[in-house]
């Protein structure tokens, strides 16, 4: 396939940034997301060209930048994750048409828009270390301008982004530092050159190499303890802003991750893997306790991102594991399994992010406890955010359940192999998955039933009313999606399969049956989502039906049942923090809420109690406390310490010099 | 597993069991109360009573609390759809029902989940603070139970090397050794405590309360009455057979038919109802002794049941 | 006996010992626990026997008679007696029931790691199991760690003694029938010594837990 549309995509991305940042506001929006679209069906071709075999496409621009030129080319596996972003992109670009939220029309914002999908669509496709340096600082930067959009309005998007560009900065720098030691060390900075020595290199710069990059990488995809930004970041940044930060932008860190430590370093020991797969248990535990706990919807869908890249990291560590071992087949398994769940997480994870917006914006709030009785005012947003939260709850017939249940078979296939840290991280990594599933589904039953179903909370929610089309669409699109990918996998398969063997060892026969009924070769079982989902509809229907017969006369609508009070008012609904109080009493030892119990006396007697005033909340999560504030404040000191050193006196700093030449005297000598 | 099996026979099965679980688990109630009933002295109503109940149900008319949503009528619907879904894979009166080979144990556990997750979700959709407390504990019991699940299930699917049923049950049979070797005496432990938690049952969820602040099921469904009623009612108990039967298989598969054929298919029909019927009795008994435990106190069990799994895996590995 | 069946009935007397660890984490009623020690007396006598007459070994089947003898018999009564009101309960563990479930899920899933080597070098069916009774071990010792009631650490010693002579039996096939006494014995005087301790404490202080020796240390 050509390279004309590569360098389409990047070119309309610039043109649209100029435009974003020159026209008028009257055709501003237009020029922008006309542009963007368009960038992003560039790239969706491309990408699908690839995907669908027709072999890599390769651009090189000499000449733009200095030192070298600027060189793509797009492989499966950056084609995956190409045309995830192409996807997301053009959903939230249509949505953003739609939707009023902060500052989107402003300049900056229009100016960084198209920079952000651009950079976001080119990154996988990058194939040399500058190149790829260059379009992920301009990604991080871009994303960063969005997120602070609102910031005039509210102080929280300015700490937000404060924490934010720290985090990012600081991956970036680790990222640097990783790539540069690899190129240094391979005598040339083309991925190329890299993947040709990386695995003949010393083992301190592999080890070095892959642990910088995964830290990098791993602060971008939310993996705690690198995860603090994520939470602050997504929910503040606008509607579409935050789908894209949450579906596309942070499926770039496992990107990396994959490329590096699979692809350029080809594989490495096994305690490399057992830390990834640590780190993403850890993450996904966390991040799904947090976001059982959160009552901010947009909070809840961050936390829950964090979650699922855990669970995505969980199975590429089993593939690094399972590749180290020697077991090729069941390492290309459950990279498919980790790259479908990156696939899936975007589209219910786009769809739950673009619905939440819609809500806001309908329901005046983003508290779910000012939400409820939406689903009868929003029908169709309302409908898309149920199945996008059926599907990330992993629930059949929809998406989530398909790579969950890939991963578990590998996880299966991988235990009776033999080695003794497979045999100890399989069951954990099981027990993992089954955990953070009973979580998800307690979460999304919470931000459906509590922000969905019952009785409105607030006067906006009384008030709510449907979203316009150009919002609901894109959204129903990704919703659908959700159901045509759980139901059919067998679109999708072929072309994950061919983006995962570019990094796993060659060799490997056909490990999955990838027809409509998926399962792995050499064992008897298969899941069949087809069968499953017609079998639920069919039941379904028969009840109904048999319930249809028996019923006499209309539905009658009733006064729920309150205890013999007249009249039930939303003040008597389980809230969000209530629906979570046991779970959060179950991990408290974990989730260590901060809670005030103020009781005042009346002041005739301490008998007799005035008031009791209960607090607990749980803004900021236990990595924050423990390590970030105390680590700021030890910094802050040295700060302190630092200015004290330097009152302005020029002899001081010439004594300054003498103590460092003496120093390097002693030293050298 | 010896001969083939022909597509209508299969087809005659899955047929066989989904209308032996959804007469039956009614019957299997009945059961379990007149056995309760007996050990504490009373007579207690009939084995029959809950299909005169269902009828009676049946007849009324159907309300909707006002402030609710389609999901309100929609959930019962699923949740009998998702217990007769498994009805109908999964091994109960033969090895191989059709769609045997796409029956897998994973997967049996999350249609379940989705049947709980439709009810929580209807007892939000009612507005009131019974439905919400309901669901609330419903699914923090149901998250904490899911690793205990999932891990006795690895657990079991070690030895067969899949996870699919037929193949752990015929497995099985052919090992007959394994049946009673302690992993899957662990893994018998686990299933046992998530199965009483996942159906209400002593000493997690007392089935006869008529206390809203203690009900945990009962709260999530008492705004429904008349067909509505009797269609929870239904999918509930066919649910608790469903998982019955799946737990007499999967530990002590005798009986089963393994060849098509009339006389085998009538053997394992009786086997299967007969281990159910002990099970159900054996249930009726336990609760007959048993407290309910404090809310807080179930993640003990469950955690309990968690390291039955986990010790379940390492035995399976140790002793292969 | 079939090789079949005795491996598998083998196992599952392993298996109870490990189980009747685990139970002794899960509880918290001292009536309980001592139930639970007895049978974990009577699941190693059952070792004990099984091991004896697969190899023909009749001191190895005197040595379950004692074992049985002792640790289902003699040291639960005992106990019973020291605990006194056997209705009490460990109401305020160190680690918390759930915690300490999934802690004893880690250890084992870490016994069974650390000992694969020494299961390579015991190449008999019998050497297997080995880290079943490390893992009993490694339990035996978290109760002592976790639990402040003195009959708990009563416990967890005899938790301890019960996985040492676990894997002797799993090794050796059978230690000799004198050491084995001995160590009993051992065990049985230290029971002793511990039980007149806490009676002792209990008469002085009333109805303490150990932390609350702590104070005792200036």
């Amino acid at each position: 396939m050509s390279p004309d549309l590569l360098a389409a995509t990047g070119l309309l991305g610039l043109a649209g940034s100029a435009g974003g940042a020159v026209v008028g506001l009257r055709f501003r929006i237009p020029v922008v997301a006309g542009t963007t679209v368009a960038a992003c069906a560039c790239g969706l071709v491309t990408a699908g060209g690839v995907l669908s075999g027709g072999g890599p496409v390769t651009l090189e621009v000499g000449g733009i930048m200095p030192l070298s030129g600027f060189s793509l080319s797009l492989d499966p596996l950056g084609a995956l994750f190409t045309a995830v972003t192409a996807v997301i992109g053009i959903c939230a670009v249509i949505f953003s048409l739609g939707y009023h939220g902060p500052g989107l029309a402003g300049r900056p914002a229009s100016t960084a828009l198209p920079l952000f999908v651009t950079s976001m669509l080119l990154v996988p496709a990058a194939s040399s270390v500058t190149t790829f340096l260059v379009l992920w600082e301009l990604m991080a930067l871009s994303s960063l301008i969005l997120v602070l959009s609102d910031q005039r309005r509210r102080a929280e998007v300015q700490r937000a982004g404060e924490w934010y560009a720290a985090m990012t900065q600081a991956g970036a720098a680790a990222i640097l530092l990783a790539l540069v030691l690899l190129a240094g060390h391979a005598g040339g900075q083309s991925f190329a050159a890299l993947a040709g020595h990386g695995p003949g290199m010393a083992s301190w710069v592999r080890n070095g190499a892959f642990l910088l990059a995964l830290v990098g990488f791993g602060s971008k995809a939310g993996m705690v303890p690198l995860h603090v930004w994520l939470p602050r970041a997504h929910p503040e940044a606008p509607g579409p802003v935050s789908a894209l930060m949450s579906a596309a932008m942070v499926n770039l860190g496992i990107y990396g991750i994959i490329r590096v430590g699979d692809g350029l370093l080809g594989g490495g020991p096994e305690w490399w893997w057992l830390t990834v797969m640590g780190l993403g248990a850890i993450s996904a535990l966390f991040g799904a306790l947090h976001s059982t706990t959160s009552t901010d919807l947009k909070r809840l869908l961050a936390y829950s991102t964090t979650d699922n890249m855990g669970l995505v990291l969980l199975g590429v560590g089993a593939s690094g594991i399972f590749a180290d071992t020697g077991h090729r087949a069941l390492a290309l398994i459950a990279l498919v399994a980790a790259l479908l769940h990156v696939v899936f997480h975007a589209v219910f994870k786009g769809s739950l992010f673009l619905a939440a917006a819609s809500l806001e914006q309908g329901g005046g709030s983003r508290r779910l406890d000012d939400l409820g009785g939406l689903l009868r005012r929003m029908p169709v947003t309302g409908t898309v955010f149920l199945v996008g939260s059926l599907a990330i709850s992993a629930l059949p017939p929809l998406c989530g359940f398909v790579s969950e249940w890939l991963l578990l078979q590998a996880m299966l296939h991988g235990l009776p192999t033999g080695d003794v840290a497979v045999a100890v991280a399989m069951p954990l990594g099981v027990a993992v998955l089954a955990l953070t599933g009973g979580l998800t589904a307690a979460t999304f039953v919470k931000a459906v039933g509590i922000g969905l179903l019952g009785q409105p909370r607030s006067r906006g929610a009384v008030d709510a009313s449907e979203v316009p089309a150009a919002m609901w669409a894109p959204s129903g699109v990704l919703a659908l999606g959700c159901l045509a990918l759980g139901v059919a996998p067998v679109t999708l398969v072929p072309a994950v399969l061919r983006a995962a063997r570019v990094v796993t060892p060659a060799g490997v026969g056909d490990p999955l049956r990838h027809g409509w009924r998926l399962g792995l070769a050499g064992s008897r079982g298969v899941l069949d989502p087809v069968l499953l989902g017609l079998g639920l509809v069919a039941a379904v229907a028969v009840a109904a039906g048999a319930r249809r017969l028996v019923q006499r006369g209309p539905v009658r609508r009733t006064a729920a049942w309150g205890c013999g009070r007249e009249a039930q008012t939303s003040r008597m609904e389980y809230t969000a923090t209530s629906f979570a109080e046991p779970l959060v009493r179950v991990f408290d030892d974990v989730v260590r809420p901060n809670r005030h119990l103020d009781v005042s006396h009346t002041s005739e007697s301490r008998y007799y109690v005035e008031s009791i005033e209960y607090h607990s909340s749980l803004d900021d999560d236990a990595f924050e406390r423990r390590g970030y504030l105390p680590a700021l404040a030890a910094l802050r000191r040295w700060g302190d310490l630092a200015r004290r050193a330097q009152n302005g006196s020029v002899h001081r700093y010439l004594a300054f010099g003498l103590v460092a030449l003496l120093v390097v005297l002693v030293v050298v000598g | 597993m010896s001969g083939p099996w022909p597509a209508a026979t299969q087809l005659a099965v899955s047929t066989l069991q989904v209308g032996g679980v959804l007469v039956g688990g009614p019957l299997l109630l009945g059961l379990t109360r007149k056995v309760k009933a007996r050990l504490e002295g009373r007579t207690g109503p009939p084995v029959r009573q809950p299909w005169r109940d269902l009828r009676k149900l049946a007849g009324r008319e159907r309300t909707r609390p006002e402030q609710a949503s389609w999901i309100f009528p929609l959930a019962p619907l699923v949740l009998v759809a998702t217990a007769l879904v498994v009805a109908a894979g999964a091994p109960l009166v033969a090895v191989n029902p059709a769609f045997g080979t796409s029956a897998d144990l994973f997967a049996v556990v999350y249609l379940l989940l989705l049947g709980s997750v439709a009810l929580a979700l209807a007892g939000l959709d009612t507005g009131t603070a019974f439905g919400g407390m309901g669901a609330s504990r419903a699914l923090t019991i149901g998250a904490v139970a899911e690793p205990a699940l999932l891990v006795a299930v690895l657990a079991l699917s070690i030895p067969a090397r899949s996870s699919n049923l037929p193949a752990i049950v015929s497995s099985s049979l052919a090992h007959p050794i394994w049946l009673a070797s302690p992993q899957r005496l662990l893994a018998l432990g686990a299933f046992l405590i998530v199965v009483l938690a996942e159906n209400g049952r002593l000493p997690v969820d007392n089935p006869g309360t008529h206390l809203e602040l203690t009900m945990i099921h009962e709260a999530m469904v008492l705004e429904y009455a008349g067909p509505d009623l009797a269609l929870v009612t239904l999918g509930e108990s066919a649910r608790l057979v469903v998982l019955l039967g799946l737990l007499a298989n999967l530990f002590a598969p005798w009986g089963i038919a393994t060849r098509p054929g009339a006389a085998t298919l009538a053997v394992g029909a009786v086997t299967v109802v007969a281990k159910v019927g002990a099970l159900g009795v054996g249930l009726a008994v336990f609760e007959v002794f048993m407290a309910k435990l404090r809310l807080f106190r179930v993640p003990e069990l469950l955690s309990g049941a968690f390291v039955l799994a986990v010790l379940a895996v390492v035995v399976a590995l140790v002793v292969p | 006996m079939r090789a079949g069946s005795y491996d598998s009935v083998l196992a599952l007397a392993v298996g109870a010992v490990l189980v009747c660890a685990v139970a002794a984490l899960w509880l918290s009623s001292v009536r309980g626990v001592v139930r639970v020690l007895a049978a974990q007396g009577l699941a190693l006598g059952l070792v004990a026997l099984l091991l004896g007459l697969h190899v023909h070994d009749t001191a190895l089947v005197a040595t379950a008679g004692v074992v049985v003898g002792l640790k289902a018999v003699v040291i639960p009564t005992l106990l019973r007696r020291v605990a006194g009101e056997t209705h009490s309960r460990e109401t305020r563990p160190l680690v918390n029931v759930p915690a300490s479930l999934v802690a004893a899920a880690a250890l084992s899933l870490l016994a069974f790691s650390t000992t694969r080597d020494v299961v390579r070098l015991v190449p008999t069916g019998a050497g297997k199991l080995v880290p079943v009774g490390f893992a009993t071990l490694l339990l035996g010792f978290f109760v002592l760690v976790a639990r402040r009631k003195p009959v708990f650490q009563m416990v967890g010693l005899l938790l301890v003694d019960n996985a040492v002579a676990l894997i002797a039996f799993l090794i050796t096939a059978g230690v000799p029938f004198l050491i084995e006494l001995g160590v009993s014995l051992d065990v049985l005087l230290g029971v002793v010594v511990l039980m007149v301790l806490a009676s002792r404490l209990r008469a002085d202080y009333g109805e303490v837990d150990l932390d609350a020796l702590q104070e005792l240390r200036d």
